[in-house]
């Protein structure tokens, strides 16, 4: 058993804790209006999310009592756990909307790719840490991380889910950039992706979501189809006004205007009952607690440390900006939720998941006295 | 212990290099800037959509959410000065297609074709022409669908998505084609009177008067839409009625027209096959009692579209039933015209009362010769006999003496020639000529001999059934125009009365003139009651009838010349005119007949007016007859 040092508790970072579960308990309130009227059938999707807070909450309280330099070790199992879960879940995955995304658990569908995220997060952080370059990295150098990263995300790409898939892309991309690159690598890099691209587009891409990308450049031409969803996102939100319709009152939720409503809109449904203010107080918040989680990987123990909270903050980040910026549409309709606030078990846990994280290398920056100051 | 051994076991990783440090810093502060000019972009989009396109994406919101129908006003019923009900109306199901609504429109549609009994291509062609308007607005099907499909389709919704049954009024007529041709009938507005609707009040498919009193009186009979607002979720499907604004009912109008007379009228022209007008008016207010233009239009053909085969039988019927005879029709009034000539001559002072002329049959003026129409002449006539027995000749030289422009100066005086401002449409000025006016028209002098021919009512003359009536009634009634009144009063549907018309005079004789007029009542009261009268045929026990008889010439042709007139073909045969008042001491009504191609006014026109004459006056000839037994009782007794 692991000792728990009672000095941790003193280095606990109350306040993005405190502003955590402020962000936590305004995404529950407004997943109970972005889901109403209740279904009279099955348990309401806030009540199940808040189940899933609570098993988030828990798995927090384990995480934050080991120490985080064993996620060298674990994420070994972990790596292999979700790399063959997607690669299962191409064979026994639950189909939805043409997609196979889950695994049934019984008791809720596992969605292995958004554990795939902070799985990713985890190791690019680990071989970083474990490779350190201080004049960049060779392209030789990056095989290896960019294997790691192929794999799942050729994997997810298979389901097919483009809006994941490119969510690992950026991750990695960001945590490349982070630790340093030779210049000559941003070239090759850059032309290769450009190349990648596309190829994708005319050889890879569904038709769905090659018309994703083009209701997107062009709207007028698909009023009813996905033109029609980010409209009708932009009236929910232009709609509340300065203030809001009030809790409760929007109307473009509630009549089913504003399609997956508690899913990936769900903040639309925020915007339009809380209006501007509300929505300024919300995405405040929101960034300041990611902003306080970037300053405090500034100051991690270690490198390790350090790349774990830049991935997590990044994960979140790029994450919300992706779902903000489709909601207030300036992106198309991409399928990447809003953590904490869009609904979804697999989403939540691992939102939650790698905030236990961050909230562990945070407790521990002053340990073994590794850290300068 | 446990950590140690990590520690140990990463040895490699825990390495401490503060420079790379130091990089991941500086790196790490970039990345707050980064995420700062993310937050800021996306707070300002927040605040441009919210703050500065906030209402115009409320209205959206609201637009979304709301589905306003309209629902129309029952429109205003047409009644007679009895209030007789002319014109009401009756439900009417319509079956209609909300496309939103239907999951399997072409299934629905297969289905429907059978239960209306209508071919599917129809249907689809319906569909077709309301392609343009939004998917949840009613496309209607088929009209006036019977009791027992509506029950079927009722019974058997859940097989027909997306069809609802609506209930439109329609317009019952209650006389049949009574009055046709002033009431008008109603239609589908057309795409240039949506354009021509400046205040909004139209939308497509809603029915507006398209002729007659029903286009006229539009404003007072559709009365206003009420709106049923319905919330709807993005399905269409509606959630909760929001508000229902009851429509207001059309204003109802009552008619001067007497429908008895008016159908009296009616009856006979269509039963001895003749085309023509007929009009009644009172004689000192200037209410009509009935207009009649016959051939009629049939008013059914128009409920729901008249169809293009029944407008364009409509079209080339040579007899024009379109044509409203009594204010568009023009015709030469004929002899009729010769009451003018004779009130002039004797204002004028040209002639006096006991001024004669000798009728031998003809008349030379310059080296033309004009012919009486009794060849074997008239003798010496006075005034009085010359209208009554409406001698040629005697009106040839007084209106020679006249001259044709103090002529038209009193047909002017007598409503000739002028829009008399009825409420009807496209009411015709007819032509009372002058020397001014042939030389605008032709460019031409007038010429002496051209008089002769006004001055018995043929030439350039051209009236409407409506004047010549008017000039009637002004000489019955002493010498008053009165405007010619077709609606008598405007109520709403709960009886408050909005607008009542009076009789309104448009103008009057002199006092000198007027004086003059019964010299020409007593030749009026000759034609009719007299011995030698035009009209002695119109003649009715008990009542006292003066008029005047006029033939109109259609062509004068020597080929026709000395064919018998039933060997005339039918088109230039002459109109028959006869103008009436009665009773002749003591005159109540005016009555007005054009016979087109009836040959001769006395026999083709009289019988009409005496028709009417016997119809309005039946309760006075009752009264009449009972008294006269009476009296006859008494003589005995």
């Amino acid at each position: 058993m692991i000792r728990f040092d009672r000095r941790l508790l003193a280095h606990f970072d109350w306040w993005l804790l405190i502003m955590f579960l402020l962000v936590c308990a305004m995404a529950l309130f407004n997943l109970y209006s972005a889901s109403y009227p209740p279904n009279p059938y099955g348990t309401p999707p806030y009540l199940k999310q808040l189940y899933f807070f609570l098993m988030g909450f828990a798995a927090i309280l384990v995480i934050l009592a080991v120490d985080y330099q064993e996620l060298h070790f674990w994420n070994y199992f972990f790596y292999v756990f979700v790399v063959g879960l997607l690669a299962a879940i191409l064979i026994i995955g639950k189909t939805a909307g043409g997609a196979q995304r889950w695994i049934s658990l019984g008791f809720f569908n596992l969605q292995p790719s958004e554990l795939a995220k902070l799985m990713l997060v985890i190791t690019l952080a680990s071989y970083y840490s474990r490779k350190e370059v201080t004049n960049g990295y060779t392209i030789r150098q990056l095989v290896v991380p960019i294997g790691l990263t192929l794999a799942p995300f050729v994997l997810i790409l298979l389901q097919p889910d483009l809006g994941t898939a490119l969510m690992l892309g950026i991750i990695f991309v960001s945590m490349t950039v982070f630790v340093k690159l030779r210049f000559s690598v941003y070239a090759i890099l850059g032309s290769t992706s450009i190349a990648m691209i596309f190829l994708a587009w005319e050889k890879m891409l569904k038709p769905y979501q090659k018309q994703r990308i083009q209701t997107f450049l062009d709207p007028e031409k698909d009023p009813m189809g996905h033109g029609y969803q980010i409209m009708q996102s932009k009236i929910a939100v232009g709609s509340g006004g300065r203030f809001g319709k009030g809790y409760l009152e929007g109307t473009q939720g509630h009549l089913h205007f504003l399609p997956e409503r508690h899913t990936d809109f769900a903040f639309a449904v925020w915007g339009e009952e809380w209006g501007f203010f509300g929505s300024l107080f919300f995405i405040s918040i929101y960034f300041l607690m990611l902003l306080w989680g970037l300053y405090s990987s500034a100051f991690a123990r270690d490198r390790f440390g350090m790349l774990l909270s830049f991935g997590i903050v990044m994960l979140i980040f790029w994450q919300a900006v992706i779902n903000l910026l489709m909601i207030l549409g300036f992106l198309p309709v991409v399928g990447i939720p809003l953590p904490l606030v869009s609904y979804g078990g697999s989403s939540l846990l691992t939102t939650l998941l790698a905030f236990g994280i961050l909230l562990n290398v945070r407790m521990r920056r002053f340990q073994n006295g590794q850290n300068g100051d | 212990m446990e950590k140690k051994l990590f520690i140990e076991d990463l040895e490699e990783i825990t390495e401490y290099d503060e420079e790379a440090v130091n990089m991941l810093k500086r790196r790490a502060m970039v990345a707050i800037g980064f995420i700062l000019l993310f937050l800021l972009i996306i707070i300002s989009r927040f605040w441009y959509l919210q703050i500065n396109l906030g209402e115009h994406y409320r209205a959206l919101a609201e637009n979304n959410r709301v589905r306003i129908r309209s629902v129309p006003p029952p429109r205003g019923h047409i009644f007679d000065r009895y209030d007789r009900e002319i014109v009401t109306n009756r439900p009417s199901f319509n079956v209609a297609l909300i496309r939103e609504d239907s999951f399997d429109i072409q299934g629905v549609l297969k289905r429907l074709s059978v239960v209306l009994d209508e071919d599917i291509e129809v249907l689809w062609e319906r569909i077709r022409r309301g392609a343009g308007t939004p998917r949840h607005f009613p496309i209607t099907l088929k009209e006036d669908v019977d009791w027992e499909t509506l029950a079927y389709l009722e019974n058997n919704k859940y097989k027909f998505s997306g069809i609802r049954i609506e209930v439109q009024p329609v317009r019952v007529y209650h006389y049949g084609d009574l009055g046709a041709n002033i009431i008008g009938y109603i239609g589908s507005i057309s795409p240039q009177e949506l354009e021509a609707d400046e205040e909004g009040v139209y939308e497509g498919g809603d029915l507006v008067g398209k002729r007659g009193l029903e286009r006229i009186r539009e404003s007072d009979l559709r009365g206003e839409k009420g709106s049923s607002s319905t919330e709807v979720n993005a399905s269409g499907f509606e959630q909760q009625q929001l508000k229902q604004e009851d429509p207001l009912p059309g204003r109802d109008i009552t008619l001067t027209i007497d429908t008895e007379l008016q159908r009296a009228a009616e009856q006979y022209l269509a039963i001895s096959d003749k085309a023509g007008a007929v009009v009644a008016m009172e004689v000192d207010s200037g209410r009509v009692l009935a207009a009649v233009s016959s051939p009629t239009i049939h008013l059914e053909e128009f409920i729901g579209g008249i169809s293009r085969k029944n407008w364009n039988a409509l079209l080339e019927n040579p007899r024009n039933p379109l044509l409203n005879k009594v204010v568009q029709g023009v015709y030469p009034p004929g002899s009729a015209y010769k009451i003018v000539t004779a009130l002039a001559g004797l204002a004028e002072g040209v002639i006096t009362e006991h001024t004669t002329f000798y009728c031998p049959g003809h008349y030379y003026f310059g080296r033309r010769l004009y012919r009486c129409w009794k060849h074997s002449g008239h003798g010496t006539v006075d005034v009085r006999r010359a209208i009554t027995e409406s001698c040629d000749v005697f009106f040839y030289q007084t209106g020679q003496r006249l001259g044709v422009d103090r002529l038209a100066a009193y047909a002017k005086k007598l409503g000739l020639g002028t829009r008399s401002g009825i409420e009807l449409e496209h009411e015709k000025a007819g032509i009372v000529p002058t020397k001014d006016w042939k030389r605008k028209r032709f460019k031409e002098k007038w010429h002496e001999g051209e008089t002769l021919s006004v001055a018995i009512g043929q030439g350039f003359n051209n009236m409407t059934p409506l004047q010549i009536c008017l000039m009637t009634m002004a000489i019955a009634n002493g010498g008053k125009i009165y405007k010619p009144q077709i609606v008598e009063m405007v109520k709403t549907a709960d009886g408050e009365i909005i607008e009542q018309l009076t009789p309104e005079l448009l103008s009057e004789l002199t006092s000198r003139e007027k004086r003059y007029l019964p010299i020409i009542e007593d030749g009026l009261y000759g034609v009719v009651q007299g011995k030698r009268g035009t009209a002695r045929n119109v003649r009715i026990e008990g009542l006292t009838v003066a008029g005047k008889t006029g033939t109109a010439q259609v062509v004068r042709l020597a080929q026709y010349k000395g064919l018998k007139e039933q060997d005339i073909p039918y088109k230039y045969r002459d109109h028959a005119w006869f103008t009436c008042y009665a009773p002749a001491d003591n005159p109540k009504i005016a009555v007005t007949v054009l016979v087109e191609h009836g040959l001769h006014g006395g026999s083709g026109a009289g019988p009409i007016a005496r028709v009417v004459l016997k119809k309005y006056f039946e309760k006075y000839l009752l009264e009449q007859a009972r008294k006269k037994a009476e009296e006859d009782q008494d003589g005995k007794a």
